[in-house]
């Protein structure tokens, strides 16, 4: 059976892991450690491998949700980790010192994926900073050529995480229908 | 002092804001404004400042009086310095600063203010030209723990106690999330329009409306005045008083969801429109509202909505059905109505620009959910009618059936099929 995946990025602390847990039917395989870089003042935990969650569908197939590993320094296994991939969720903390800075880095960093896929992203953390605004990342968005989803994502909301991962899916392909 | 008579109203102090100015120099011009000055003016943050005071000696001052200007043209600004400043729009006041000038520069620069905002001025709905763009809105900052937040609530909404002062506005905000409308649930949610059969195509074609016709026009202009002059207006109208407050992006209205939807679906008639009118909100009022903290909404989720009731299906006329329109960028769904297929139409229209037929026919769904969201659109600014001859040169690309296509489709019924879930749950 084929591998399906829809794979979760964003920096450390953007709430990638909380947004698996809010969409998979098993609770998520986390590999947090305790952090001990520039991570700790953002986190007491960060993820150091993967996480991974599950997608029951009704004929017995399943989605995987694959979560990267935040930090830079793990960027080596994206490039496995997106190997059949159906498209990226991009989680961005609005809280961070620069996150058109995150948007951009990541953008790059998985830009043969997005190419061949598609990309929705999620901005976290707006209640806390409101700045910058949804519409602030559609400006910076048309630099880059793209018009994704942006929404404002509270990753512990299902609702939130669900609509995110349907406008990725009309994005690659606006002619689906539910099953 | 301009020789005017000061009402009681004219004695409530101006609300002042200080540029410019070192820790010492700010709090003597503090004290100076509470003691000498009699307390005409009062120090506040710059978000709830209705005139600005500038040192125009301070190394930065040409930056700090082009970036008020930018940010707040009509607000009245006096410029403090030891050489004479002429500069036109502005007030200026010579260094070291004497108490009989100061007043007087305050009470020209309260003139002002009330020069601008008429007292009672007739609010004229100019909906035929909601925007292209959107407006650049100040956000706050609000400050929050947030909590698990329920799911399948209608729209953004504020909770918990709200000051109008900035201090506290930063304090608020929890947003409610989306709610996510199924055609069934839909016709219930938007109610019924009287004399269009939307089984007729030809009627359908023909089912547009005139956004000014309704408050949503009204709304729509308040909102604009509002941000222009940056200050909390109070739209009132022969129905409940609505007070909007650009600042935080905020309308507050003491009504529910049932008696907007009713009063959004009116016509408003040109003679019982005369009865609108804006007025600026002082402080005091806007802080007695603070109780019905559940009355506060998003200015962008409650116009949204707005829209939604007023189109009830159909679209606005301003828009030609027979020319294409386009998409500015998606909308932020996690925080609005999302009506059906309006995910959809979002994916298909950011593509490139399609007339309104068109994108019911490529995506085989019903015109009045391409109307409805086509409508909540246009009013953010999110849409406009495409111009260019290229985009109505070529017809749109067919939505084709990809290889993938069963398999998203599935997925895409398990998140909605968990979504009923959790909605039949939470009733």
């Amino acid at each position: 059976m084929s591998q399906y995946k829809i794979i979760f990025t964003g920096p450390v602390g953007a709430g990638k892991t909380t947004a698996i847990q809010s969409i998979s039917d098993i609770p998520p395989v986390k590999t947090d450690a305790a952090a001990s870089d520039m991570t700790k003042t953002r986190k007491s935990a960060t993820t150091v491998a993967m996480d991974y969650g599950v997608m029951n569908l009704d004929d017995g197939e399943k989605i995987h949700l694959y979560g990267t590993p935040g930090q830079e320094r793990f960027d080596f296994m994206w490039d496995i980790l997106t190997v059949g991939g159906i498209g990226l969720i991009l989680l961005l903390d609005n809280t961070r010192a620069d996150p058109f800075q995150d948007m951009k880095f990541f953008l790059d960093s998985f830009g043969d994926f997005i190419s061949d896929t598609s990309v929705a992203i999620g901005v976290t953390q707006m209640d806390l900073s409101s700045k910058p605004t949804i519409a602030d990342y559609h400006m910076q968005l048309e630099g880059f050529g793209l018009k994704p989803a942006v929404f404002s994502v509270d990753a512990r909301v299902e609702n939130d995480v669900s609509l995110l991962v349907q406008a990725l899916l009309f994005s690659l392909n606006p002619g689906l229908e539910d099953e | 002092m301009l020789g005017r008579q000061m009402s009681s109203k004219d004695k409530k102090p101006l609300n002042v804001a200080l540029y410019g100015m070192d820790e010492r120099s700010h709090k003597t011009m503090v004290m100076y404004l509470q003691g000498p000055c009699k307390g005409v003016g009062i120090v506040v943050d710059e978000l709830d400042a209705e005139i600005d005071i500038i040192d125009a000696d301070c190394i930065n001052a040409r930056e700090l009086m082009e970036d008020r200007q930018a940010k707040t043209p009509d607000r009245p600004l006096i410029l403090l310095s030891l050489e004479e400043v002429n500069i036109s729009g502005t007030i200026y006041v010579k260094k070291p600063v004497q108490t009989v000038e100061m007043v007087d520069a305050l009470n020209r620069a309260k003139g002002m203010l009330n020069e601008d905002i008429p007292q009672e001025a007739e609010v004229i709905p100019e909906q035929d030209a909601i925007p292209e763009p959107e407006p650049k809105i100040e956000k706050i900052q609000p400050v929050v723990e947030s909590k698990q937040a329920e799911t399948k609530q209608v729209e953004t909404k504020q909770a918990g106690t709200k000051k109008i002062d900035s201090e506290e506005r930063k304090k608020t905000s929890k947003h409610r999330t989306a709610m996510d409308l199924t055609e069934k649930g839909f016709h219930a949610y938007i109610g019924h329009v009287e004399g269009v059969d939307f089984s007729d195509r030809e009627q359908v074609l023909k089912a547009s409306y005139r956004p000014k016709d309704f408050f949503l026009g009204y709304v729509y202009s308040a909102i604009k005045v509002a941000r222009e002059k940056n200050r909390i207006l109070r739209l009132n109208s022969s129905w409940k008083p609505l007070m909007i407050f650009p600042h935080g992006n905020e309308i507050w209205l003491d009504a529910d969801d049932k008696q907007l939807r009713a009063f959004a679906g009116l016509e408003i008639k040109n003679e019982s429109g005369k009865g609108m009118s804006l007025t600026p909100v002082d402080k005091n009022v806007s802080e007695s509202i603070n109780e019905k903290m559940e009355n506060f909404h998003d200015a962008d989720a409650f116009v949204w909505r707005l829209a939604i009731w007023t189109s009830k299906g159909r679209y606005p006329e301003v828009l030609d059905i027979n020319k294409p329109v386009y998409l500015k960028h998606w909308p932020n769904f996690t925080r609005l109505v999302v009506t059906p297929h309006a995910i959809q139409i979002a994916a298909l229209l950011i593509n490139g620009p399609r007339t309104l037929i068109n994108i019911a026919d490529a995506l085989k769904i019903k015109p009045q959910y391409v109307f409805v969201f086509i409508s909540a659109a246009h009013t953010l600014g999110l849409v406009g009618q495409a111009r260019r001859k290229a985009d109505q040169m070529i017809a749109p690309a067919e939505v084709k059936k990809s290889r993938s296509q069963g398999l998203l489709s599935k997925i895409l019924g398990r998140l909605r099929s968990q979504e009923k879930l959790n909605n039949n749950e939470s009733v």
